[in-house]
């Protein structure tokens, strides 16, 4: 007997695990640039209204 | 100071480690998909039928060198856990923590291919044999590493609970290695040899030994993803990490 279905869902699990285990990391860093960006850009916008506050 | 141990105090530095692991990700990556595809193409295309088993033996070719790195990452994991525990060194924590999700996967990849194998092979998808069960017990070691990684907010702490957690589960390793040795089994014994003469003809092993350096490789480009991204969330506040944001923009 052949068994062909069977290796091929084997592979299959394999390789959507391997994808899984590619693209998990690659979206994890994309999520933790972005987090960076915005919490930056958020500190940027409240920088200038503290010195206005002292300013007055 | 000797080069080498220079390059390692330096590799501890946050900022050192990120440009390290770009750097070499990308390439460990592809290295391991070169090594497996090289492997998996024997293993497919080139090794005859097995003249008992039929096609079904070629399942071998990604549940072993998976079970391999099932037991090799968490003990590696452990490793990290216990310098990040003894000399506090905050990188061998991240390490240790971008370990589990790759030990986890391998873990599952082992568990499934071997239930399809053994469907044809011994009549069921499951058997509560002792390797099979010690393997299943492994994945929730993994799981249970990860989740305690995830339920403690501070990033130290969590840590160091989950690398006690890891260190604690090493001693399950030789009991999954030695598992069909100590007790009746129907999971087969060793039959691939790293040192000395395999039971497994040697037309149908170079596949095999291409799979294992490929999942090695493969391996060693998600641990740098993984932890670069942990590395750069750890330290979201520091300048050189704003810069590179701005720069991946």
């Amino acid at each position: 007997m052949s068994y062909r279905d069977y290796v091929i869902a084997a592979y299959a699990v394999f390789a959507v695990v391997m994808l899984w285990d590619w693209l998990a990391p690659k979206l994890q860093l994309r999520a933790a640039l972005r987090a960076i960006r915005l919490r930056a850009a958020r500190n940027a916008n409240r920088a200038p209204a503290a010195n206005t506050e002292l300013e007055r | 100071m000797s080069p080498l141990i220079r390059w390692f105090h330096q590799l501890g530095s946050p900022p050192t480690f990120d440009r390290f692991a770009a750097r070499w990700t990308p390439w460990a990556y592809l290295l391991g998909l070169l090594a497996m595809g090289v492997g998996l193409y024997g293993a497919l295309f080139q090794v005859p039928a097995d003249y008992q088993q039929g096609d079904s033996f070629r399942i071998l070719y990604i549940h072993v060198p998976s079970a391999w790195m099932s037991m090799a990452v968490f003990g590696l994991m452990a490793c990290y856990a216990a310098i990040a525990l003894i000399w506090r060194i905050k990188l061998c924590e991240i390490l240790a923590m971008a370990c589990a999700p790759s030990g986890a996967a391998f873990t599952l990849v082992t568990l499934a291919t071997g239930s399809i194998w053994g469907k044809p092979m011994w009549g069921t998808w499951w058997d509560w044999d002792p390797r099979l069960t010690t393997e299943l017990i492994l994945l929730f070691l993994y799981l249970g590493v990860m989740g305690l990684y995830a339920a403690i907010d501070d990033r130290r702490n969590a840590a160091r609970a989950a690398g006690l957690l890891a260190i604690v589960g090493v001693a399950l390793l030789p009991v999954i290695r030695w598992s069909v040795v100590w007790w009746n089994s129907l999971h087969q014994g060793q039959t691939i040899r790293m040192f000395g003469e395999s039971s497994m003809d040697a037309s149908m092993i170079a596949p095999l030994w291409w799979m294992v350096v490929g999942t090695h490789l493969w391996f060693v480009g998600s641990l740098l993803a993984r932890a670069r991204a942990d590395n750069l969330r750890r330290e979201a506040g520091k300048d050189w990490v704003g810069k590179l944001a701005e720069a991946s923009r």
